[in-house]
């Protein structure tokens, strides 16, 4: 989780991300950002999200669950 | 589909690309958006320069003057061209093809074979695939396939999701026959439950163009961009080309028995660097061996990628005396992926001019 963290605070260019942190209240949240976080989860995590699987998630705890779910499936 | 072609080769290859250049850092201004974030998005993908045509150049116009000027410069003989095939999105008009326009203009006979075939990205690996099937025809022993669009023309410059990577060009490349008997293997998947991942919604019989076809709408993240559009999913793009790509060029090279590190450069479509980048990643590739400088130069014009990534990187090596075995691999609108190995060498020419 907090290898997670830290490579989701890499492409937000932040210092630190935390659990509960709103990801889509960065202002540096956009669609670059969604495709970076997308290619990382792929080369990380062997996962592919969409687009679309965005919607659903708002803190960073909500998209390493997702990842996790994703994994199990 | 799998293909296997023999004793064909491709003996020359000449780039045209618009002289009007643009320059990312003076087009963001233009964007709904911070400037900074429009700066990483340059970093990231690759965005730098890009040519396109002034807005009254269609694909004919730049097919014209790069035949005409082999021509010109006896690289190539009128009466030798038995078929003209152009690949395009982005026609001179709905009817006649386009390819028959630029037959008259270029005042080739009349038993020349006309034809325009509609495909995307992946329309360099199908336009060869189709020429290979001409000349296995015995009175065919040349085919000029042109590639070409002219895409910027219907790109809003509101959209940055589009607008800073689209380029426009044309290619020429003589497909004709080879003496030596040396397989070329290819491979093609479509799906077109996919196909509005990359479309232009209004313009056809579907959707005519109207006053309300070309309004500017928000489509999210201050983007904004008409019916008349072209409009890309980039993130379904994407996953498209993470998932897909890579097995198909995998399978096609255990079609052939070629391992991987045989292949001398894999030369794929460039939709921008941080694509090509992952992909190679994926694919574990050196960058080297993938070229991914066409956008940041040219900017992105559809199937005429796979040649501007050969000219503008083999030039040197493919007119001199080595021979190189490669991959070429087209992935887009469709959605079409499509793969080709073949080898490549002994260029007459390969080369990129400016129009005009």
């Amino acid at each position: 989780m907090n290898e997670f963290l830290a490579k989701v605070a890499r492409i937000l260019e932040v210092g630190e991300v935390k659990e509960t942190d709103d990801l889509k209240a960065f202002p540096q949240w956009d669609s670059l950002t969604v495709l970076s976080v997308i290619a990382m989860l792929d080369a990380d995590y062997g996962i592919n999200l969409r687009a679309a699987d965005f919607q659903q998630i708002s803190t960073a705890d909500d998209l390493w669950k997702l990842v996790q779910a994703k994994k199990a499936a | 589909m799998n293909f296997t072609f023999h004793r064909k080769r491709i003996s020359g290859i000449s780039a045209v690309v618009p002289a009007r250049e643009r320059s990312f850092v003076e087009e963001m201004r233009n964007f709904n958006f911070p400037e900074a974030r429009s700066l990483k998005l340059k970093e990231v993908m690759g965005y730098d320069k890009r040519r396109i045509v002034e807005p009254h150049v269609c694909v004919s116009d730049l097919a014209v003057f790069g035949v005409q000027s082999l021509f010109d410069r006896g690289l190539l003989a009128r009466d030798e061209v038995d078929a003209l095939l152009l690949v395009t999105q982005s026609p001179d008009y709905f009817m006649p093809p386009t390819s028959n326009i630029i037959q008259g203009r270029l005042g080739l006979n009349q038993d020349t074979v006309c034809l325009d075939v509609n495909q995307a990205c992946a329309g360099f690996v199908i336009g060869l695939i189709q020429a290979f099937m001409l000349l296995d025809q015995e009175s065919i022993k040349k085919v000029v396939l042109i590639n070409g669009d002219v895409l910027s023309r219907k790109t809003s410059a509101k959209d940055r999701n589009i607008y800073p990577l689209i380029g426009d060009a044309a290619s020429i490349t003589i497909v004709e026959r080879d003496a030596r008997n040396l397989p070329i293997h290819a491979s093609l998947k479509m799906d077109g439950t996919r196909s509005e991942t990359l479309m232009i919604p209004a313009g056809g019989m579907r959707m005519p163009s109207t006053p309300e076809t070309a309004v500017l709408q928000n489509v999210g993240d201050n983007n904004l961009r008409a019916k008349d559009h072209l409009l890309m999913d980039g993130t379904a793009i994407f996953n498209f080309v993470q998932l897909e790509v890579p097995p198909l060029i995998e399978g096609l090279l255990a079609r052939a028995g070629v391992p991987i590190g045989s292949v001398d450069y894999f030369l794929c479509h460039q939709p921008n660097r941080f694509m090509l980048q992952k992909l190679a990643d994926k694919m574990k590739v050196p960058y080297a061996k993938m070229p991914n400088n066409v956008v940041e130069k040219f900017g992105n014009s559809g199937s005429t990628t796979i040649p501007l990534a050969i000219t503008l990187n083999l030039a040197d090596k493919l007119t001199g005396n080595s021979e190189l075995q490669t991959c070429m691999a087209g992935f887009g609108g469709g959605l079409v992926w499509a793969a080709m190995l073949m080898r490549l060498g002994g260029l007459a020419f390969c080369e990129i001019i400016d129009y005009p």
